[in-house]
Formats: structure tokens, sequence, C-alpha cells
């Protein structure tokens, strides 16, 4: 008998050894699932901010199935990109809480986070509720996540729609000019790629220089990397002035030789379509607008298309980095907060990143980038990956909340520079003037040094 | 078309003001109109009485801190002494005083054209086009510039093509970029001018006109001391209405050059936009927003003092 009750104790005691064992992992694998997650937040509606941009396009043809998955209803809104800052703002100075599901531009996590407009994501991700036990945030290409989803070391958003500035050329002009390869280096593209293609009423090369953001981030930042320069030192000031930043600003006026006579009126739209159309031969643009110059419908050269990374200046490669997280809304209600991060965790997710991609989006997921299903359906992926794996920059613009004053005064001195009604020197000194005083709180120790 | 209510107003105004009568207060017809009144105190009165305390008070949306804080006048002072201010406001009211004297000479003159011809259907389909650059959205209209004043794709340019002219680099240029929008502007609001030359001719009446063709065959004289007199309050409200529609003119500027090249378009709307909602410092853009309405009442005042006059008064 004792025999008999030591061995059934015994088996007893291995039994539920073994049944701890496998409970351990399936508990963190297995059981937790966005419907169980979601649960408590069925019936919840949550409204997402969105751009009239394919990434989003994508989005919304994916949220059905989240809202069936969960319950949780996701409404959108969408807003040009010109007055999505202003509409934001307003609705979080309100408190109004109009959008849960907020987005954030590479330029504007400093200032939504600084002030504490959106969520800290540690409360979610922290929370094994809540928390994907496949959520694997180094599975975003790093420079992503830090750029536009970190301030302060804190993440506040997930990575959703994801650019590179891209050298995009047409294979068969280049060809008829006698080469065989995109230019390598910015001198090379002015000095030797410039004058050959630039004849007969069509253009080697067309920068996107219009008045705004398109002006400082696009046409002025992207020419003072390359050479060297930065527009801040470490202290805050001014950096303009410095040779390499003059150098790069002065081979802008150079490379004005052979691009269109109206080039300070080109936004994306015109220089894409001046692309689209054979009326220049190359462009450095974001890496969205692929899907716009591979189309047969929006454009004659998609035999012609050649895609690479930004050609190389002095001091290396230095491509335009912009992009979008998703984050949560800080005067969202606590249910809405939840939803709006399993929303947000799910649609950024690595299970879901071939679909978005496949729909037109571009995933901030490095596996996407490897499979080679993918690369053979966008040729463009190897220019992306490498671009974000080795050259990303992430203050190729500051993102503290004074840029969006700082690019307006960039963006009237630069076009002005462009012009020649201003001289390089003399722009540089203006922008200056106005930039030592809208970060005077800076440079005087008042607001911690973050960009 | 609130513009244009108030303007009526002003003008019925002065009317009243010059045969008053003794005061009598019709409270069913008081009752009536209430609701549209607390309606229009409510989203007219309340905002401007918020900008303006906005306006003495330190309010940057970007930095929250130490919003509300009284500063006393420093934001009008940061306004007067701001040249990008003056030279945008310089630019505003250039474009204002060419676009009034294009849209009140062609728009008398198409009025006239119309009012002198015989055939009821061309009158009729005339006067439904003029209708049609009024309802369009002005932001529509700045993106239709943009593509009309295109380089290498324009309308504009092709146009001119056709008559031998070289392309203009009409929104790459600082120069030609401001003529761009005056002729947009030109485009959309002469119809305007030219309806209420319409209406305005339409009251003078037709036996004193047959009276003054017995005197004389000259018909510029019969228009300048006939005909003009009746167009004078409808000229005056064109004014009014015009002002302040150019002094906030928006949505056209911001599609079709966004103030670029340079400032060389930036009109004083664009540049307190700027301040509110680039920049976000919204007591700067308030005092700037109550400058812009003092400057614009200054104006109804002076065109009413110089240029209204009744028929009867002449």
């Amino acid at each position: 008998m004792r025999k008999g009750f030591v061995f059934l104790l015994v088996l007893a005691l291995v039994l539920v050894g073994l049944a701890g064992t496998s409970a351990e992992p399936s508990r963190a694998q297995g059981t937790w699932s966005l419907a169980e997650a979601a649960k408590p937040y069925a019936g919840t509606e949550i409204r997402a901010f969105f751009l009239e941009r394919p990434g989003y396009v994508a989005a919304q043809q994916m949220i059905p199935e989240f809202e069936q998955i969960t319950g949780i209803k996701v409404t959108w809104d969408v807003t040009p990109y010109e007055n999505s800052l202003e509409k934001q703002t307003l609705d979080f100075t309100g408190g109004t809480a109009q959008f849960d599901v907020v987005l954030v531009d590479v330029v504007w996590i400093g200032n939504f986070a600084a002030n504490g407009w959106i969520v800290p994501l540690e409360k979610f991700y922290k929370n094994p509720a809540l928390a994907d036990p496949e959520l694997n945030l180094d599975g975003f290409f790093p420079i992503l996540l830090e750029s536009f989803g970190t301030w302060d070391g804190v993440i506040y958003g997930l990575p959703f729609d994801n650019y590179s500035g891209l050298l995009y050329y047409n294979k068969c002009m280049l060809q008829e000019a006698g080469f065989e390869r995109p230019p390598d280096t910015w001198e090379e593209l002015l000095n030797v790629y410039g004058p050959a293609l630039t004849k007969d009423g069509k253009y080697a090369f067309a920068l996107q220089s219009r008045r705004g953001e398109t002006q400082s981030a696009d046409s002025f930042m992207r020419v003072i990397w390359p050479f060297g320069g930065s527009l801040l030192k470490d202290d805050f000031t001014s950096n303009l002035s410095s040779p390499e930043s003059l150098a790069g600003l002065k081979f802008r006026q150079d490379l004005m030789r052979y691009m269109p006579p109206d080039i300070v009126a080109f936004d994306h739209d015109e220089t894409v379509q001046a692309l689209a159309q054979g009326q220049v031969a190359m462009i450095t643009e974001w890496s969205a607008f692929y899907a716009t110059l591979a189309n047969p419908a929006t454009s004659r050269i998609t035999d012609c298309l050649g895609i690479t990374v930004e050609p190389a200046g002095p001091a290396g490669r230095k491509p335009a980095l912009g992009g979008f997280s998703l984050a949560v809304n800080s005067s969202s209600s606590e249910a809405k907060q939840a939803a709006a991060w399993l929303f947000i965790q799910w649609i950024t997710s690595e299970a879901k990143a071939k679909e978005y991609a496949e729909r037109g989006g571009v995933s901030g997921r490095r596996s996407v980038y490897q499979d080679p299903e993918m690369i053979a359906k966008f040729p463009h992926y190897p220019a992306l990956a490498e671009s974000w794996e080795k050259y990303g920059n992430a203050v190729f613009r500051p993102r503290f909340p004074e840029w969006p004053a700082l690019s307006d005064v960039i963006a009237q001195f630069g076009t002005e520079m462009m012009l020649g009604s201003i001289s390089v020197e003399e722009g540089v000194a203006r922008i200056e003037a106005q930039m030592a005083t809208i970060l005077r709180d800076y440079t005087a120790g008042r607001l911690p040094k973050l960009q | 078309m609130a513009n244009l209510a108030d303007a009526v107003n002003l003008v019925e105004t002065e009317q009243t003001a010059r045969h008053r009568r003794p005061l009598r207060i019709n409270w069913l017809a008081l009752a009536m109109i209430l609701p549209s009144i607390i309606a229009l105190l409510l989203i007219g009165l309340y905002p401007l009485l918020f900008a303006l305390s906005l306006s003495f008070q330190r309010f940057l949306l970007n930095r929250p801190q130490n919003n509300g804080l009284f500063v006393g006048f420093e934001n009008y002072a940061t306004v007067l002494n701001d040249p990008l201010f003056w030279s945008s406001l310089g630019r505003t009211l250039t474009m204002l005083l060419i676009v009034l004297i294009v849209q009140i000479v062609a728009g008398i003159g198409i009025a006239v054209l119309i009012d002198s011809s015989r055939w009821r259907a061309v009158n009729w389909t005339v006067k439904t086009a003029l209708v049609i650059p009024i309802a369009m959205t002005p932001a529509v209209v700045g993106l239709l510039g943009l593509l009309i004043f295109n380089r290498d794709f324009g309308l504009m340019n092709y146009l001119l093509g056709l008559i031998g002219i070289e392309k203009v680099n009409w929104l790459g240029d600082p120069t030609m970029a401001m003529v761009a929008i005056i002729l947009t502007d030109i485009w959309q609001w002469t119809p305007f001018a030219a309806l209420i030359m319409l209406s305005s001719l339409a009251i003078v009446p037709h036996d004193m006109v047959e009276a003054a063709k017995l005197d004389t065959k000259n018909s510029w004289t019969i228009f300048r001391y006939v005909k003009l007199p009746y167009l004078m309050p409808g000229i005056t409200a064109f004014m009014i209405i015009r002002t302040a529609d150019v002094l906030k003119l928006f949505d056209m500027p911001f599609t079709l050059t966004r103030g670029g090249p340079g400032v060389s378009t930036e009109l004083i709307s664009l540049y307190v936009q700027r301040m509110g909602f680039r920049i976000f410092d919204m007591g700067v853009a308030s005092a700037q927003a109550v400058l812009l309405l003092i400057l614009c009442i200054i104006l109804a005042r002076a065109y009413i003092h110089f240029f209204y006059r009744t028929p009867e008064s002449e």
C-alpha cells in the first residue's frame, strides 16, 4: 500500500511538474490572442488620423479584419499633410480627443512627446494582457523606431508609413547619353551627367524645392548633409555658415543649371510627373512614389525606370529620411487608449507586414525586405533597405517642437537663395539671425538640448 | 455671402439714419429674430472677443507651459516691428488696388454689354455662366491654377505659344507668380462685379434714360450722368466685400503658390495663418488679425464716405 502510495505521489508530482513546464511557454506564446486581449474593449470605437497616401489606403482595406477579430470599431479621417500638424495640435491643446490613434511625422515626435500629448508605449507593451508576445520591437529597422518612434529614450510610436529618399532615374535617357549606370556621387551628377542630359528642353535633374516643408526638408537639408554640413552644432547654435554647409548650398545653386527653370515651384507631384513624363532624367524622391512611377497608368517610363540609393557626397551617403509612426492620444479614455494600442500593434505587426506591403503600404519591418518573393515584386526594396540599414540619419531634420517655425524660415530664405534674389551667404545669415531667436531657450540652457 | 449681407446692412443703416422714425419695439419680430441673433453672437462675436483677449496674452500652442500670461501690448509691438508683416500687408493692398480697379471697370463693361443686348437667350446664358466662377471653391480654383499656369504643360503657356510668345515661368518667378494670383482672382470675381452692376443697371428708370436721349446722342454722357449714379451704391458694396475678401484671401494662394517663391506671393492672410498654425504663436497671430479687422473697418468707412451716393443726392 505504502509503496503504491509513494508511487502515486511521485507520479502525481511528475505530472504536475510536466504540466507546469508545459504551461509556462503556452501562457507566453500560445494563449495570448488578439481576440482575448480585445474582449474588454469590444464595442469601443476609436478614430485614426490618416493621410491620403497609399499606406493609409492599405490600412483602410485591412481594418475590417481587425474589427472582426476584436469587435473594436475603427473609423478614420483623411487629412492633407499640410493641415495635419495644425489639426492634431488643436485636438491636443483643446483636449478634445477626436483622434485616439494619432499620426506622428518624424519632425513632430519631440513636439508631441515633450508636451505629453501622446502616451509612452511602455504602458501597453509591458502589460501582459495587452502586449502581443510576438511584438518584437527589434524587428523594426532601428533607425525608423528611433527617429519617429522614440523621444528622449522613450518609445511613443510604432513606425507605420516609412520613407527614404531614393534616386529614381530614366535608364533609357541615360543610355542614350552613353551612361550605363546612374551617378554614384553628387559631383558626378553635376559635372558629368548634368551637361550630357540637359538638352532639347529636357533637364538632367529635378529637386523638389517649393516653399514649405518641401523646400526645407527635401531640398535644403538634402544638400547640406552629404557635404558634411548640418543645421546645428552640439550647443544648438547654427552650423549653416560652416564651410561644409555652405559648400552644399552652393552645390545646389550650381545644380540649378541642369534643373527646370521653375524648379522653385516644383512640389513632389511636379517632380514625380517630370520624371514620369520624360521631362527630366533623374530625381531624388521619397520611396513612396515608386507606386506612381511604376504604374503604367500614371507613368510613361515604367520600362525605363531605374532605382538606386541617393548619390554620395564628400561626407558619404546621407539620404533623406522621413516617415510616420502611429501613437496613442493621452486625452483619450483608458479603454480607447488600450483599443488604439491593440490596433497599432496589429497593423504594424510582423504578421501583417507582408499583406500591408502588398496592398501598397511601406512597412518598417525588416523581414519583408529579406523576402525574395517581395524583392521580386518591388525592385526598389534593396535600395530602400540599404538606405535605412546603413545610411539612416535620425536627425536629418531636428525633431524638437520649434522645427515647424524653423522650417518656415528656411523655406522662405531657401527659395530666395535659389532664385538668386539673395546670395547663399546672405540667406544663411538671415536664417541664422532668426534661428538664434527661435532657439534662444535652448542656447540659454532653459530647455534640454534634444533634437 | 455673409459679407454681402453685412454690406447691405451698412448701406441700409446709412439710409435709415437719414429718415429716423420714433422708436417702437415690435416684440413679436424681436422674438422671431432672437435665435439668429444669439447664433450670430456665438459664432461671430465670441470668437472675436476671444481673439482680442488672446492678443494680449502669451499663447504658444507648441509650448503650452506658460500660456495665458498677460503681456500687455507686447504682441502688438512684435507685429508692428515685423518687416514681414508690413511687406505682406503692402503686397495685399497693392493687389487689392489692382483687382478692385480691373474688376469694377470690367464688371461695368460686361454689365453694360449684357444690359444693352436684345437677345434674351444670350443674356440668360451669359448670366448663368457668370455665376460659375463665383460658385467655385477657392481651393479648387488654386488647384486649377496650378494646372493652368504650369510652365511645361499649362494651358496659359499653350495659348501664349499659339501666338508665338515664349514659355512664361509663371509660378517659378516672383513677379509672375503674383501676376498669376491676381489674374486668377480677376477671373473668379469679375463676374460678381458684373452681376452687381447688372442689377444696379436694372433699377435705372427707363424714362430718365429716354429723356436724356432727347438731350444728347453721346452715350458716355448718358452713362456718366444718368446711369453711373445708380451704380454707386453697388460699387461701394462691391468694394467693401472685396476688401474684406482680399484681406482674408487664403485658400487660392495657399494651394497655388503657398506664398512662394520666397515671400513673393505671401499675402497677409497667409502670413497670419503661418504665424498661428506653423509657428503656433496664437498671441501674435491674434494681434495681427485684430489689426487687420481695424484696417478693414477703416477702409469700409472710407469707401462709404467717399464713394457712396444715393442717386437722389447727385
